[in-house]
């Protein structure tokens, strides 16, 4: 080809530099993209009331300047954040309820009360109304809840800490078949492919819904619906490293007839794992997040307790859920970073 | 110990690498495959292997013709040192080493990382044997320098006993000075174990210096076959189409950048 064109140049058949063109950056056709993409933007701004989105916040933003009476967004916003406040850290458990009550053995924190409850009667024959004034002992505890709360994040993590184990363990096999250079054949190839994208295609909300038909609320639809849908993440990334390692190494091997197997463990592994660990990471963070969710289907979990709290309009301890609920994720993000940057 | 009979290779995109070539390497022997950038060199080396498949005739190795069938045993017998060093950067230089032996050990074992004690030990002996010390075994590849790290090939390739070792330009990134060390042990190694090298070179001097044959591969063919002695600028010029570079250092850049300034070279 070079010799072309040193032919080429040395005949004089190239152009001289000042007949050469730059083209400019834009033209027709993006007039046309732009176009087509604004019109594109008209209708499905419609379909997803965009408009009326903006009308909200804009109505919003003049409430809270005070150019207008009254916001639907800025009232909605406040009875939810009134309802929040204070955050529900008690817990009142009536001692009748509690099987053989020991008022010497009580939780750290807690403390018996004798609290008034107030009943009212209405008396059939006369239609009288008379209140009652009952009495009932209780064991009340400052932190009761939120203890509560605390268990159930580490029941989360430990969903998703399982979940990830699994999809570490699940993925392996899938990104050696699922990568071209290491896998038998095609079939197998295409098969291992197939699986990869199906995981990711299935969002864990949803196969969470139907693992917990199949096996009942708790963590283990959690633990299975969050494994798979990671294992197909974790699959195509491993295998897209494997496929782009140097390919040095894994010939210095290969000349010597090592077996792809042992090839793939001491020419591949030792270049991707840093990689490989960032991948492990950034899943298992993603879990938590995650693990924090399905539990509103009732795959376990806090979610589950967050649903159930929403569900009877008790946002003091919703807020309480979701206090935590960030600082976990803050926490960890803090802790990943640091094994992070150890690692690399 | 390495025979050549009519060879032929076209690649797949239609290049034709090599065109009829026969000859023979006697055990023992030091050959210096000598030839610019694409005259086909590797293409030979790799043949030995069963990395190219030829197109066209057989390679037999200490009299086994390579086949599909054969091709294990074969692998076993020839060890390869790589132009980049190829070795596994973020690893110990110990396992490094060790790799060269993975035939040997049991499937699961290798998987965990570990190495039976009889290769633990010959990586050692092999080591030191290449000129590095102990505190060098638990180093990481990447962190020696390139004449170590070739060294650490060279070691890696020994692990299995090979019959013959194949260099592809095994210097080539290395400083001149280094080269000489690295061509020196690799030589004296080979005569201790009766090892047969073939090597590609570009550095005619070295190739001089170190081999007891030269062999100059020209568009995929040979165009002489020589013992160091025989080798002079006009014969050099059979494979540097304009050799006159009485150092011999001449590079297979500057070799290339004169072929493309000169018009003289341009066919027809
Ligand atoms: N894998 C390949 N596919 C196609 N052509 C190749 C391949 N490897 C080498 N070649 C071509 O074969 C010829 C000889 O290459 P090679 O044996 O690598 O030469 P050398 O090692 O002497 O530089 C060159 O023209 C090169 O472009
Ligand atoms: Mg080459």
């Amino acid at each position: 080809m070079s010799v072309e064109n040193e032919m080429k140049r040395a005949a004089g058949k190239e152009r001289p530099s000042s007949a050469w063109e730059i083209s400019p950056p834009y033209g027709t056709k993006t007039v046309l993209v732009v176009i087509v993409v604004a019109i594109f933007m008209y209708f499905s701004g419609k379909n997803s009331e965009i408009d009326r989105m903006f009308y909200l916040l804009g109505e919003a933003a003049g409430n809270v300047v005070g150019l207008n009476e009254s916001s639907q967004v800025v009232n909605g916003t406040q009875t939810i954040a009134n309802a929040m406040f204070p955050l529900q850290f008690s817990e009142v458990t009536e001692v009748s309820r509690i099987e053989n009550f020991d008022p010497e053995d009580l939780p750290m924190f807690a403390r018996v009360e004798t609290q008034e409850a107030t009943t009212t009667v209405v008396d059939p024959a006369t239609l009288a109304i008379s209140k009652t004034v009952t009495e009932r002992t209780v064991v009340y505890n400052p932190v009761g809840y939120l203890f509560h709360v605390v268990d159930k994040m580490i029941e989360t993590i430990e969903i998703a800490i399982w979940a990830t184990f699994f999809s570490i363990i699940i993925s392996i096999p899938l990104a050696y078949y699922s990568s071209a250079n290491y896998t038998p054949n095609r079939i197998v190839y295409g098969f291992a492919r197939g699986i990869v994208s199906l995981f990711r295609a299935i969002p864990e909300l949803i196969s969470a819904m139907f693992l917990v038909l199949a096996f009942g609320f708790g963590p283990i639809a959690g633990i299975l619906a969050l494994a798979f849908h990671s294992a197909g993440f974790l699959g195509k990334f491993y295998a897209e490293d494997i496929e782009n390692a140097d390919k040095g190494p894994q010939e210095a091997l290969r000349a010597v007839g090592v077996s792809k197997v042992k090839t793939l463990r001491y020419a591949v592994l030792p270049q991707v794992l840093p990689q490989y660990v960032a991948y492990n990471m950034y899943i298992l963070d993603r879990n938590v997040r995650m693990a924090t969710v399905i539990g509103i289907v009732g795959a376990g979990g806090i979610g589950q307790e967050l649903k159930g709290r929403y569900d009877m309009f008790e946002y003091g301890h919703v807020a309480t859920i979701l206090v935590m609920i960030f600082i976990t994720v803050f926490a960890l993000d803090q802790i990943a970073g640091r094994i992070r940057s150890k690692l690399i | 110990m390495i025979r050549f009979d009519k060879i032929s290779k076209s690649y797949p995109d239609g290049t034709t690498a090599l065109r009829d070539i026969s000859f023979e390497v006697p055990k023992g022997q030091f050959c210096v495959l000598l030839g610019h950038s694409g005259a086909g060199k590797s293409t030979i080396l790799r043949l030995i292997n069963g990395l190219v498949e030829p197109s066209d005739g057989d390679v037999s190795v200490d009299g086994t013709k390579i086949a599909p069938q054969t091709l294990q045993t074969v692998r076993r017998k020839v060890a390869m040192i790589h132009q980049e060093f190829n070795l596994s950067g973020r690893s110990s230089v110990a396992t490094n080493v060790m790799t060269g032996a993975l035939p040997d050990v049991p499937v699961l074992m290798s998987l965990l990382g570990w190495f039976p004690a009889a290769i633990r030990k010959k990586c050692c002996e092999l080591v030191e044997l290449v000129g590095l010390r102990e505190e060098h075994l638990k180093r990481r590849a990447s962190a020696l320098s390139g004449g170590q790290q070739q060294r650490v090939g060279i070691a890696r390739s020994l692990m299995l006993d090979p019959l013959v070792i194949l260099a592809d330009e095994p210097i080539a990134s290395l400083d001149p000075s280094t080269s000489r060390e690295v061509l020196g042990h690799l030589r004296k190694i080979a005569r201790e174990r009766d090892c047969t090298i073939l090597c590609c070179l570009h550095q005619v001097e070295l190739a001089k210096e170190f081999a007891d044959r030269i062999v100059g591969i020209e568009g995929g063919r040979v165009v002489f076959d020589l013992v160091p002695k025989d080798v002079d600028d006009k014969t050099l010029r059979l494979i540097y189409k304009n050799y006159d570079d009485p150092a011999g250092e001449k590079t297979l850049m500057e070799a290339n950048v004169d072929k493309a300034l000169s018009p003289a070279i341009i066919p027809g």
